[in-house]
């Protein structure tokens, strides 16, 4: 059997003409032809498509921003464990305490405990709110250690399976550590220690966008820090009466509990139950809430958003 | 005839194989050449321009933590890189039905979830658009005088002032690099033909 020419072929596929008799007859029976003529004109098809695209728009300059510092992170990691035998308890406290009382969140979030009082979350707000105590930085490194791994970057876990089991040695190691402050034996905080902050590793995160009837320029980010605290990042929250609660909600079940209520800043720290399973609480939802005596979830959602490693 | 036309041989690519290694400059330059394309699929496919850059994002960073499992010469680093993304956006598109579902329960207030082009075909759009960059500029220009202003071979070799059987020597050729390399690195690849690959 005579197959057609290539040439021919393509013209076919481009719509440049029609097959004549014989060639039909020809293309009517001779799969391979016709296979090769569908994938010549698919091909013609996604080449007439990409008009435009050799001159696309940049992403912002801040999502490069953000792989940098994230691959930084993730690559510092392996170091900072690795030199456990040498790390002085103090710091690794001292580091923890940083990172939770460096953000103006801290104090923020501490403003809103007062007003709402009672809560669960308010209490454990207040436990975060930048105390500079060995107790503190204790609790926040026990509940990281004891934290299932729910969601955990799916290329680090692949490339390093061992990092978690490692890091998580580190933590008990500071967590220990932290028990040892109490006693007073340690000094916890050493300001003139050079030890820089590392980058908080982000295990979760969640961009949030506005719901609904809220004003489109109303967002956020959630992100699951791998010390355990869910750090929100919040911009043009429109106005309300009440306060703002952040919620986790599972959304196979409809079940969900309350993370905290958000202080007048843009940032929060709120620290999340030690044994949350962030795979199956996965939605971040930021509510506006009445002083109604009523704890439940409002319905008026302003913000929401679903983790993802 | 074919040798004496070629210009002379470009720089060695081997952003592929530095990234690979884990080079330092890799991942920067990697972004530089293809984050608009990552993007531009996270933009496509997701109507958040917020979980658009979090995808890129998040798909460049996995790229680079996981570059071990990046084989380059089963794929390209774009057809690779575009394939974390379209796997990061469906998540990403997932977990919006499910949190949907979640704020209609809460709220009770329908949303109606967008219908968005399929990420397969924007993937295989970006992969025909970077051949299609890569192919001398002959069989670049022809190609492109066929697909965006649909003129027949004989209307290119009228404009251009190219003999009709060069047009389609270009344009033959133009075809085939682009058939095979979406054969390679398409998302979603038609039929293979055992016999009738490539040029002949």
């Amino acid at each position: 059997m005579q197959h057609l020419d290539h040439d021919r072929l393509v013209f076919l596929a481009l719509g440049e003409s029609e097959a004549d008799n014989g060639e039909s007859t020809h293309l009517g029976t001779c799969a391979l032809c016709r296979a090769e003529m569908a994938t010549l004109a698919q091909v013609a098809g996604l080449g007439a498509e990409t008009q435009g695209l050799a001159d696309l728009p940049d992403p912002p300059e801040h999502v490069w921003q953000s792989i940098a510092a994230q691959v930084r992170a993730a690559e510092a990691e392996p170091s900072r464990a690795e030199a456990g035998p040498q790390q002085v308890p103090g710091q690794a406290v001292g580091t923890l305490t940083e990172q939770t009382s460096g953000t103006t969140a801290g104090q923020a979030t501490g403003t809103t405990t007062a007003e709402a009082t009672g809560t669960t979350a308010g209490q454990a707000t207040g436990t975060t709110a930048g105390q500079v105590t060995g107790t503190t930085a204790g609790q926040v490194t026990g509940t990281t250690a004891e934290r299932p791994v729910t969601r955990l970057d799916s290329a680090r876990r692949s490339r390093r399976g061992s990092g978690w089991s490692r890091w998580a040695a580190t933590a008990v190691t500071a967590a220990a550590a932290a028990a040892v402050g109490v006693l007073g034996t340690v000094s916890v905080l050493r300001p003139d220690d050079p030890a820089p902050a590392p980058t908080q590793v982000v295990v979760a995160s969640a961009p949030l966008a506005a719901y609904g009837s809220t004003p489109p320029t109303a967002k956020g980010d959630a992100r699951v820090l791998r010390d355990g605290q869910l750090h929100l990042h919040v911009a043009n929250l429109p106005r309300v009466p009440g306060y703002y609660e952040v919620w986790l909600i599972n959304p196979a079940t409809m079940e969900m509990f309350s993370v905290g209520t958000l202080g007048g800043g843009s940032d929060a720290l709120l620290p999340l139950p030690p044994n949350v399973d962030l795979a199956s609480y996965s939605v971040v939802d930021v509510s506006a809430e009445q002083y109604d005596n009523n704890t439940r979830h409002s319905g008026d959602s302003l913000l929401r958003g679903t983790l993802t490693g | 005839m074919t040798a004496l036309r070629q210009e002379p041989d470009p720089p060695v690519d081997d952003l592929d194989v530095r990234f690979r290694a884990g080079d330092d400059v890799a991942l920067r330059e990697a972004y530089d050449r293809y984050g608009r394309a990552v993007f531009h699929l996270a933009t496509s496919m997701l109507a958040n321009r917020s979980d658009a850059e979090d995808v890129t994002q998040a798909t460049f960073v996995a790229a680079w933590l996981g570059r071990d499992t990046f084989d380059p010469a089963k794929g390209s680093l774009i057809g690779w890189l575009l394939g974390i993304g379209r796997r990061k956006v469906i998540d990403r598109m997932r977990a919006s039905a499910r949190e949907t579902r979640v704020v209609e329960t809460v709220r009770q207030l329908p949303e109606p979830a967008p219908a968005g082009p399929d990420p397969d075909r924007v993937v295989d759009r970006l992969v025909i658009a970077d051949e299609l960059a890569r192919l001398p500029d002959d069989q670049r220009r022809m190609l492109e005088l066929a697909f965006y202003d649909d003129l027949t071979h004989q209307q290119i070799a009228t404009v251009t002032g190219v003999p009709l059987g060069t047009v389609k020597s270009h344009i033959r050729r133009g075809m085939a690099s682009l058939k095979r390399r979406w054969e390679v690195d398409g998302a979603a690849p038609g039929p293979r033909p055992a016999g009738l690959s490539g040029t002949r």
